[in-house]
């Protein structure tokens, strides 16, 4: 055995050595599109954030004003702040009908894959079609949210669901969790069905009742999971965008505008090309800080078996 | 008549436990009717004629027989439905196909083979899943347009392309790393090299990660909107998404909800059937990602 | 063999070239909901003309920001139709082909609608001529009003008079509302349907200079009362609080008793929905006179495109009787004064109010037209909406009038 191993030994050497190239070669093609299509165009927003640079017309170097003129912005401020407010709800409600679906479908019973799978649909379908299909839903007179309430008698009126901040937010939010829900079910079922079951059977021999051993057994051993279902329902959710645009068109008043919204409208509404990539670059800093963050939540959760 | 002999107690247990049964499936279906229920509607509602395409949909299916009115008014946005049909598969279909071979190639490469900078690579791939690329189309655009590739296909479909690798990479290597190393040197001692190897050993043990990655593919592709929006300019190329935005903004004054609903079903009939027949590598997939 | 294969490239070039200038392929953008009376008038033109037009409709409320975009590219049209109150910042861009002199040597140039003439201007050059005109007018279902006991044929001067005429409309009781106006946060719809309600009465959004904003006037807190009030009275539907503009002619499902809509409308309504019996007059002011919105499309042309002399052949087809008739009998008004009567001759008669309406109308001359009006997003968008269905009224006033003054600011 040692012979042979120190035989092989030189040419596995060589391999080595000329492997440094070979995997560069099997890299190269997506290095190249990432490099072209996305690692110079964050560059040239770096660039375009330091200039006053309109769509047409010369553009001028002005350094730092632009991150100056955002701490004053009164409108990217409030963005800020609708998005803070979408994020933190959107996830807890995510979470809220999130859990008890992956708890439901957790045993392997009868039907229960249909059930999974029709949880699930809505989630390939896209987020500008799911919007559209709930404005229609939503609509006062042509809709079916409204004029269902009206026939079954439990309103007077159709309401117009999309004309207040507090209606349109809820439809909004129903329509997201409509649409995320299955998936932050499967990858915490996933979590779930990791517990080993002579776990849970132990724990409910030795008397835990069913909300301790959730409690003290199944949350802790889902750290990891719960953490990973947060970081893309919280990065998801800060950058949402098509939902406001499509159902809202900012909301009543402009108080749905969210950060990229906003970002939107200083680029391709308002031409500010130049305040839109400050904007940007201020929302990628935003996503590192809590991507670290979350990072090492996520690290935490490795510690704790 | 065996519950005749079962013992009262027992047969008290089984009454609760046939009746948790009859309250678990209770609760499931009503579950499946929210979810279900848009789809539905709107599928129903999408065949009723067009008279009735401004009335709330109560009842949803058709009360005055079938008629594809909604989807002929459909047909009369843009440059018909059947080109922008055509369009958004051509744009998903090229995105699927590039998107394997290139991360099929980057998993691969980064699963098994040592080179400067191995690590710091890796990361950047990942590192694009944090920027919100709405934040860079202005750039994109130009950077297209100095290609000679605006306001065509191929440069949306490479935009895709590009947004898919970091989840398509991260996915394919774990893919790769789960293949364990004897069946590679198996192979290699055979003969196998390179490029031979991964196409005839390593592939078929790849194949679900493969699956995951094209579904992933096809459906962002077939469903992003805004980029579509400001990177094409013609009507003949416009994909679906953006030809619905002209629907919902209205023809002369007045959404046709009619052609709305069957837009809606013309954009999620595909998706659902892509799933539905791929679901078991799309759950493993997003399973496997989910727990790596 | 490389002699053979130039000179084989050479002609090449040649059959390209003359091919080339033998047939012009003019690309050319519309905003959607232009309708048919301009696709029909290309049509015409690609049959009679070896030139050809191509046109590509896009979403209205994308076309600005698609075109600028292009025009970053390198890849804009030949020509564009551009809302007017665009032209200004375009031109002030530099991003426009100077058409002075051409348009003056046009023996019809002074009849050209002077509104559209005006926004096409910047600095004393001329960078924009009318396509379209496009006027507010007030129109009401002659249907309705007989049925609520109103006299059909008699145009309400006041808006005293149309709100009375819309409680006794929505009287008739289902779904029957008295008055329509896209509140949703449409900026355009609003600056074009209720601004002329300020207008009439002698105030102004805008100072002559469009350096200050004069939102808080009398005349506009009158104005604003009265929709306030239909509303509150519920005689307007509910859908008009959130509609963008997507439902701008809500007019035609025949349930709306008065509504401002555009002259365009007028053609759509005869062709699209003969059913509907109206009937159009100016849009009183709040306190009495009457106004319109000057609106419609500039044509535009690229800066530095190679096919300068067929977009002029194009454009001079419009102008000619041929082309202002087509434009007309789909519902585009006459851009040309001179001919108007003889353009309209055997047309509706209604169509004849639109032009009336040209000589009460206004158009805000700013290069802020987006940010300040226009945009969804912007302070009179959403003005509008908190002053005519919001709590705070003077809340909604000082906030619009600060960020409007905020914006002009900005821009100097």
């Amino acid at each position: 055995m040692t012979g042979s191993g120190s035989k092989t030994l030189s040419p596995q050497r060589k391999r080595r050595r000329r492997s440094g190239w070979r995997g560069l070669v099997y890299i190269a093609p997506a290095m190249a599109l990432v490099i072209l299509f996305f690692v110079m165009p964050v560059i040239f927003t770096g660039w375009m954030s330091l200039h006053n640079w309109p769509l047409m017309g010369g553009t001028r170097w002005i350094g730092l004003k632009n991150y100056v003129r955002m701490l004053h912005d009164a409108r990217f401020l409030s963005a800020l702040q609708f998005t803070a407010y979408y994020t933190i709800v959107v996830t807890i409600a995510i979470f809220a009908v999130a859990f008890p679906l992956a708890i439901f479908v957790e045993k392997q019973r009868r039907f229960v894959s249909a059930y999974r799978t029709i949880i699930f649909l809505p989630v390939v379908v896209g987020l500008a079609t799911a919007s559209l299909l709930w404005v229609w839903l939503a609509n006062v007179d042509s809709g079916f949210v409204g004029p269902a309430l009206k026939a079954l008698g439990l309103v007077d009126k159709s309401p117009n669901l999309l004309a207040t901040f507090d209606s349109a937010f809820l439809t909004i939010i129903i329509m997201v969790v409509w649409k995320i829900a299955g998936f932050t079910m499967i990858i915490l079922l996933t979590g779930l069905q990791a517990i080993p079951a002579d776990l849970t059977e132990a724990a409910r021999i030795d008397g835990a009742g069913r909300w301790q051993r959730f409690r003290y057994l199944t949350l802790p051993l889902m750290r990891k999971t719960i953490a990973l279902a947060l970081i893309i329902s919280v990065t998801g959710s800060i950058l949402a965008f098509d939902q406001f645009y499509i159902m809202t068109s900012g909301g009543p008043q402009n108080r749905m505008i969210s950060v990229v919204y906003y970002i939107f409208n200083q680029s391709f509404v308002s031409f500010n090309l130049g305040y839109g990539a400050a904007l940007s670059i201020a929302l990628l800093a935003i996503l590192v800080v809590l991507s670290i963050v979350q990072l090492w939540l996520l690290r935490v959760g490795e510690e704790r078996p | 008549m065996t519950t005749a002999k079962v013992s009262p107690s027992k047969q008290r247990r089984a009454r609760k436990a046939f009746r948790a049964n009859g309250a678990y499936h209770a609760a499931g279906i009503a579950i499946c009717l929210f979810f279900l229920a848009p789809f539905v509607i709107t599928f129903l509602a999408s065949f009723r004629h067009g008279t009735e395409a401004r009335l709330p949909p109560l009842p949803p299916w058709p009360t005055n027989g079938l008629s594809i009115d909604s989807y002929l008014s459909l047909d009369t946005f843009g440059a018909g439905i059947w080109q922008h049909t055509i369009n958004s598969l051509l744009v998903s279909l090229a995105t699927v196909v590039l998107t394997v071979a290139v991360s099929l190639l980057a998993g691969y490469g980064f699963s098994r083979y040592r080179f400067p900078l191995k690590n710091v690579l890796f990361v950047l791939i990942i590192a694009t899943l944090m920027i919100p690329f709405q934040s860079i189309l202005t750039p994109l655009f130009i950077i297209l347009a100095k290609l000679g590739l605006n306001n065509s296909l191929l440069g949306l479909t490479l935009v895709y392309v590009t947004l898919q690798l970091p989840f398509s990479v991260f996915m394919m290597r774990n893919a790769f790393d789960a293949v364990p190393k004897e069946i590679e040197e198996a192979a290699r001692i055979d003969g196998a090299r390179d490029l031979r190897l991964l196409v005839r050993v390593l592939l078929p043990l790849v194949l679900p990660g493969i699956a995951t990655v094209a579904i992933f593919a096809f459906l962002n592709a077939w469903n992003e909107f805004l980029a579509a929006l400001i990177l094409l300019s013609s009507n003949e190329k416009y994909t679906l998404p953006v030809l619905m935005m002209a629907v919902r903004a209205g023809r002369l004054g007045a959404v046709n909800w009619g052609a709305v609903q069957a837009g809606v079903a013309v954009m999620t009939v595909p998706c659902l059937i892509v799933f539905l027949l791929l679901q078991r590598y799309y759950m493993r997939g997003l399973m496997a990602g989910a727990v790596k | 063999m490389i002699k053979r294969l130039l000179a084989a490239t050479g002609i090449a070039t040649l059959c390209l070239m003359s091919a080339a200038s033998a047939a012009d392929k003019v690309e050319m953008w519309v905003r959607t909901g232009i309708g048919e009376a301009f696709k029909k008038t290309v049509e015409a033109y690609n049959s009679s003309h070896e030139n050809q037009v191509s046109m590509t409709e896009v979403p209205f409320s994308e076309l600005v920001q698609k075109y600028a975009t292009a025009i970053a590219g390198g890849q804009a049209p030949d020509a564009l139709s551009m809302d007017l109150i665009y032209n200004p910042a375009f031109a002030a861009a530099g991003q426009l082909e100077d058409l002075t002199d051409w348009a003056k040597s046009l023996p019809y140039f002074s009849a050209l609608s002077p509104s559209h003439v005006k926004l096409g201007t910047y600095q004393d050059r001329i960078y924009g001529l009318p396509l379209s005109v496009e006027t507010s007018v007030f129109a009401w279902n002659k249907d309705l009003y007989k049925k609520a006991g109103l006299d059909p044929e008699k145009a309400p001067t006041t808006w005293d008079e149309i709100t009375a005429n819309a409680e006794k409309i929505r009287a008739l009781g289902d779904d029957n509302y008295g008055f329509y106006f896209s509140g949703g946060g449409c900026g355009g719809c609003m600056i074009f349907t209720f601004t002329p309600l300020v207008w009439g009465a002698g105030a102004d959004i805008l100072s002559a200079d469009s350096k200050t904003a004069t939102l808080d006037t009398p005349e506009m807190r009158k104005a604003v009362d009265i929709y306030r009030n239909m509303v509150k009275k519920d005689l307007v539907p509910a859908g008009a609080a959130s509609d963008n503009g997507a439902n701008f002619l809500t007019f035609t499902s025949g349930k709306i008793g008065q509504q401002s809509l555009g002259a365009f409308a007028i053609g759509s309504l005869v062709t699209e929905h003969p059913d509907i019996n109206f009937g159009v007059t100016l849009i009183p002011g709040a306190t009495g006179g009457t106004s319109s919105f000057a609106g419609g499309d500039n044509f535009v042309i690229t800066k530095g495109t190679p096919k300068m002399a067929a977009v002029k052949e194009f454009l001079e087809y419009i102008y000619s009787e041929d082309g202002q008739k087509m434009m007309a009998k789909y519902g585009s008004l006459p851009t040309r004064g001179d001919i108007a009567g003889k353009v309209l001759e055997g047309l509706d008669p209604r169509l004849q109010v639109g032009i009336e309406a040209i000589s009460v109308a206004k158009t805000p001359y700013t290069l802020q037209f987006n940010d300040l009006i226009n945009s969804a997003n912007g302070p009179w968008a959403s003005f509008t909406n908190a002053a005519i269905f919001g709590e705070d009224v003077d809340g909604a006033f000082s906030n619009a009038q600060s960020e409007m003054q905020s914006i002009i600011d900005s821009g100097q």
